[in-house]
């Protein structure tokens, strides 16, 4: 049951009542509406500051007043710099082209190793293209209550709301292990290969090969999933429309007080089915000194930069890069020479960035990483 | 001292290295005679035998009573114990995106005490792994919709003056992945999507009181200068009530993985929104749409509508005391013992917390323990005589803006089971007979 507002404001009468209570109705100062007299953003409460606290914790208004000049105003370059992402209304998204086949090409050589063949995922990366995307819009009503059913499909075209999210996403955060590496071209080159294999269109065209995306079609995209969620958060009412949202409970479930047969019978009980124990290092809770592996040697300098900058796409083969401790692996980058492995490793190979990415790295550094992988794999 | 002095060969050595790392000859001389007469000592002390019913640990003398501890110059940072080594953060693979940069370390909140998490220990959720910045070169730039935009080095923004408040940190995935039904006999792993700290910043109202913030900002975006440049978009309203950008944690400051040397604080919301290694605050009239609060952190229902924007963590509890980690199996019939847990609200601060021990059929109330403070951790307490019978033991918390814990069924009802976020069903441990302890869900 969600409860009347009206205990909140009894603080304040205790106030005019004065004596012992004074101090607990200060201590207690609590709304559901800010100074301006509109309701707590998130469906809660606020704790107005009163008397020099705010709930239980002491605060010198002083501090509230203002009157602070630290810092420096930022320049116009300093912002240009900075200001990195791309709003719904193109706010941010600057002029630039690339075809899907070009974004074929880079797919395949910077973005496969992790999310398979035209975006179908691999491991537990991500996929990013099931299908048609106006199709599986209808999967989001899915629920997986009884066994060996399907889920709702959530990639980018059946459930991202945005275009602009994408190309900002990519532009910042891909490829993961080398952010920020990718050309304006490169990206819309990516985002127009995303759109086909996700089977969209643009204005009612396909996008075959040689279509070529650019800013102004990429504004025109409309992403079949865009009236997909509430609360409509858009325009002036946006932050009013969540707050009506949140305050209203029955949009995500409040229990009620019972106290006595609260339910019919005996308790329906759901035990776990499949245990999932991977857990490293295994649950423990003995208290006994560690074992130490005495023989182990301290950690190398190119075991440390192996760890730091090599390991997330050499741990494993599934990036494609040979796996560490993969003997055939490496024996078969070493039959080109050592040379040419260090020389791609410093400068760069198939999906791997120069230096791995970590360009603070000396040439050093990098043999020194490369002579430990290979004593590793042997 | 009749006691038996063991002081073995090794004991001498490490007195003996105690005394090497001073520099001072008289120190060397003192300690080296020392130790010289305490192992006189124990071969004249007669041993005392040990009786049936004695316990050794008492009988025995034991090494660390009868040799000098570690010197002040050792560990200048302390460290725990190393008996404590299991009390540690732990991983899983089915928790990763592909990798352990873009993954989460559970808290071991089956070993936490109190409200605070060490700084060690605390939960570490990341995108594109744990960036280490130097703080010389890093800044913070505000701008968008002010009238003046700014820069502030980390010396600048910590002239500001600062609060100190107590608050929790949870992904709001914690124990999403148990909407199906449970999947992992841990407390550990079921709820250890979460920490505690305290911590200390500034408000960003303080900041923007001389920024000249425009009438028609609504949203606030939240961008970290780490690898993966997360964004996320805040609205104006919490910005203006109790948002902080912190700089310490539990008296010192940030730990590289809770995003040293700035994060965004939002108390009570979201942990995703909490902005680590945060670079930049821009204000705007529209919401900025990033990956992270579309693609992901948002819930779908039944009917194929997605809530948005949903940042408050609903209020929630769970019994620590006993956990699948933490049986009951070593207590004997007619054993009183204190049941405790952790109850915790983004929207408030809890009110109260009703223990079932039939599975939420009947409820009694548990006291609350220590400080109940607002968007924070709170203990509860139940003191039960234990009787060696089979139990589900359930618990349910309510705060003071009206909210208390739905049941698994009741919330499923409103959210089916596709929500991956914002799971805050009441939590049942089934206790046995002989006192194990397992992770159930009641569906009544």
């Amino acid at each position: 049951m969600f409860k009347s507002y009206h205990k909140l404001f009894i603080s304040s009468v205790l106030v005019v009542a004065g004596t012992s209570s004074t101090i607990f109705a200060a201590q207690s100062s609590v709304s559901n509406t800010y100074d301006n007299g509109k309701r707590v953003i998130d469906g809660g409460v606020t704790y107005p500051v009163t008397n020099s606290k705010t709930a239980s914790y002491h605060i010198n208004e002083e501090t509230l007043k203002g009157g602070y000049a630290y810092g420096k105003k930022a320049t116009e370059n300093e912002i240009k710099a900075w200001d990195i992402d791309v709003m719904p209304d193109g706010t941010g998204l600057p002029e630039g082209k690339g075809t899907v086949e070009e974004g074929d090409e880079l797919y395949e050589a910077k973005c496969v190793s992790c999310h398979g063949d035209f975006g179908s995922g691999s491991g537990s990366y991500p996929a990013l293209a099931k299908g048609n995307a106006e199709e599986g819009v209808a999967t989001l009503k899915n629920q997986r209550t009884k066994p060996d059913t399907d889920g709702p499909i959530r990639v980018f075209g059946t459930y991202w709301p945005q275009a602009s999210t994408l190309w900002w996403y990519i532009k910042t955060g891909m490829p993961h292990a080398a952010p920020m590496s990718l050309t304006d071209d490169e990206v819309y080159a990516l985002s127009a290969y995303m759109l086909s294999i996700n089977e969209m269109t643009i204005d009612g065209e396909e996008l075959d090969d040689e279509y070529e995306l650019d800013r102004e079609k990429f504004l025109k995209i409309k992403m079949p999933n865009k009236d997909g969620f509430v609360p409509n958060i858009d325009g002036p009412k946006g932050t009013d429309n969540m707050r009506d949202y949140m305050s209203n409970p029955k949009n995500y479930g409040n229990g009620t007080r019972c106290m006595k047969n609260c339910f019919e019978g005996e308790p329906i009980l759901a035990k776990i089915q499949t245990e999932i124990k991977e857990f490293s290092p295994p649950l423990s809770t003995v208290r006994e000194l560690p074992k130490v592996d005495a023989s182990a040697a301290p950690a190398s300098e190119g075991a440390k930069i192996y760890e730091a900058s090599c390991a997330v796409c050499h741990a494993t083969d599934a990036m494609g890069a040979p796996a560490m401790g993969d003997k055939k692996a490496w024996e078969a980058v070493l039959k080109k020479g050592i040379d040419s492995v260090y020389k791609n490793a410093i400068g760069g190979i198939n999906a791997m960035p120069p230096k791995g990415g970590n360009a603070n790295l000396t040439d050093d550094q990098l043999k020194a990483t490369v002579d430990f992988m290979i004593d590793q794999s042997k | 001292m009749n006691k038996i002095t063991n002081l073995s060969k090794n004991d001498l050595a490490n007195a003996q290295e105690t005394a090497e790392q001073s520099s001072r000859r008289d120190f060397f001389r003192k300690t080296a005679a020392y130790s010289v007469s305490a192992l006189a000592a124990a071969s004249i002390l007669s041993p005392v035998k040990v009786n049936a019913g004695d316990d050794p640990a008492i009988i025995e003398e034991q090494p660390w009573a009868t040799s000098l501890g570690d010197p002040v110059t050792k560990n200048q940072y302390g460290v725990p114990s190393a008996y404590e080594h299991n009390n540690i953060r732990r991983t899983s693979e089915l928790l990763s995106s592909g990798n352990w940069q873009a993954s989460i370390s559970m808290c071991p909140i089956h070993e936490s005490e109190g409200i605070i998490t060490p700084n060690g220990l605390f939960f570490n959720r990341v995108h594109g792994g744990v960036a280490h910045i130097d703080p010389n070169k890093h800044r913070l730039m505000i701008h968008g919709l002010v009238e003046k935009p700014i820069v502030l080095t980390m010396e600048q923004l910590k002239r500001y003056p600062s609060v100190t408040r107590i608050h929790f940190i949870e992904c709001p995935a914690n124990g999403g992945p148990e909407w199906r039904g449970p999947q992992f006999n841990s407390l550990q792993f079921s709820k250890g999507m979460m920490s505690s700290a305290q911590w200390t910043g500034v408000y960003i109202k303080t900041i923007l009181k001389d920024l000249g913030l425009k009438p028609e900002a609504l949203w606030m975006l939240a961008e970290g200068g780490d690898s993966s440049h997360m964004g996320r978009t805040v609205p104006i309203d919490k910005v203006l009530d109790d948002a902080m950008i912190v700089w310490g944690q539990n008296g010192e400051a940030l730990r590289p993985e809770q995003g040293y040397p700035i994060r965004l604080l939002l108390p009570g919301w979201e942990g995703n929104l909490c902005v680590k290694w945060l670079c930049r605050l821009e204000f705007a009239s529209e919401p900025f749409y990033a990956k992270e609060e579309t693609a992901k952190y948002t819930v779908l229902k039944p009917d194929g509508k997605a809530i948005q924007h949903f940042y408050p963590l609903e209020v929630n509890s769970v019994i620590t005391n006993p956990c699948p980690e933490k049986p009951w199996t070593d207590l004997k019939k007619g054993d009183l013992v204190e049941i405790s847990g952790l109850a915790w609200s983004g929207q408030g601060t809890i009110e109260g917390v009703d223990i079932s021990f039939d599975g939420g059929k009947n409820w009694v109330e548990a006291s609350l323990e220590g400080l109940v403070l607002p968007k924070s951790w709170t203990r509860f307490s139940y003191m039960y005589k234990y009787e060696g019978k089979s139990l589900l033991l359930s618990s349910r918390a309510r705060d003071d803006a009206g909210f208390i814990q739905p049941s698994v069924k009741v919330e499923r009802e409103v959210m089916g089971v596709e929500s991956v976020y914002h799971r805050n069903a009441i939590a049942t441990w089934e206790v046995t007979e002989k006192g194990e302890v397992n992770n159930v869900q009641v569906l009544s």
